[in-house]
């Protein structure tokens, strides 16, 4: 699947390829809101991981906007909620994601991304 | 069963990744259904490995097959997140929804890093580094997995897919040069400021397969 989890983690990796490689741009996207059970004990550990402008601005380039601009102090119930909703319910099953720097495009069909890469563009 | 051991090699004049695209990528999207279906018991190593993480870690499973990794540690569902990495498109639809509930999975080489640098918390790889066909291709699969995890190789009852057969120390030996190269003391955490090192927590042979289990430290 691609939910916004795993975007926050995949960057370009095409030969050459090391800078302003992350986030990768959604287009043509399809996608399809699907409850999850909430773990706050997960999004508490998970988040010094995440890169927040990335999540952020995927979230908003695919219609949620109930994150705010920085990540807060404190970590309320509906801050989670909202975290859990945009990381884990939001399923892009379809479209392309495109990385800024090369433009290497990468597919997701059926809800799973393609990040093969020709042997040749291999780093 | 006996483990299928007669020799298969690869011949020097076919480049390392067409062969393996005949003779292991084509052949796991071909069988996927019934390798799947025969491949649903977890190892017990990588499930104690699992239960021992903590919450709100995320890792990555390089060469998940079916997926039936995803779900662990059963009794703390959605705890962690394990990430599915796999060669075979038509597994990765099988490990999409292992153990019920929908995973994450990504179609890609272990010899990829389609990922922000360091950025898993544990990575493991089971019976899948022995599909790689020379010496440098295993040892590069090695270095890309090396975030913190356990590696492992399953080299069991198969036919037709090609298999590198492990000797005794030859999988520790692996990682052990990965780490050299990348940079790492190896061996347990010592006082040197700013060191960064891989130790070998476990090395072992159990169930006709060889498995390692290894952790990074900075100091």
């Amino acid at each position: 699947m691609v939910r916004l989890i795993t975007h926050n983690l995949l960057a370009c990796h095409a030969k050459g390829c090391t800078t302003n490689n992350f986030p990768l741009e959604f287009k043509d996207v399809q996608v399809v809101l699907r409850e999850s059970e909430f773990n706050p004990e997960f999004l508490r550990g998970f988040m010094p991981k995440i890169e927040w402008p990335a999540l952020l601005g995927a979230a908003r380039e695919l219609g949620d906007t109930s994150l705010p601009d920085q990540l807060p102090e404190m970590l309320d119930d509906d801050f989670l909620k909202a975290l859990h909703h945009v990381l884990l319910e939001i399923h892009v099953e379809e479209g392309i994601m495109i990385c800024p720097n090369c433009q290497h495009n990468y597919p997701i069909l059926n809800g799973i991304p393609n990040m093969l890469l020709a042997e040749h563009e291999i780093a | 069963m006996a483990p299928a051991v007669t020799a298969t090699h690869v011949p020097e004049s076919e480049p390392a990744a067409e062969y393996e695209d005949a003779h292991v990528h084509q052949v796991y999207d071909h069988i996927a259904g019934h390798f799947a279906s025969t491949r649903y018991k977890p190892w017990p190593i990588i499930a104690a490995f699992l239960a021992g993480l903590r919450d709100g870690w995320i890792g990555l499973d390089a060469g998940t097959g079916n997926g039936k990794y995803l779900p662990l540690p059963l009794d703390r569902p959605g705890h962690l997140w394990t990430i599915g990495l796999d060669r075979s498109r038509n597994l990765l639809e099988i490990a999409r929804t292992a153990g019920g509930s929908e995973r994450e999975v990504v179609w890609g080489d272990v010899l990829g890093h389609a990922w922000r640098p360091q950025i898993f918390d544990y990575a493991f790889s089971i019976a899948t580094i022995h599909h790689l066909a020379t010496p440098e291709r295993r040892k590069v699969a090695v270095k890309d997995v090396f975030v913190p995890w356990v590696l492992s190789d399953d080299k069991t009852k198969v036919f037709q897919r090609y298999y590198h057969m492990f000797a005794d120390g030859e999988l520790a030996a692996l990682v052990t040069l990965a780490a050299e190269e990348l940079g790492l003391t190896v061996g347990p955490p010592h006082a040197a400021l700013n060191t960064r090192g891989m130790e070998i927590v476990q090395d072992g042979w159990e169930r006709s397969n060889h498995y390692v289990e290894l952790r990074l430290w900075q100091s």
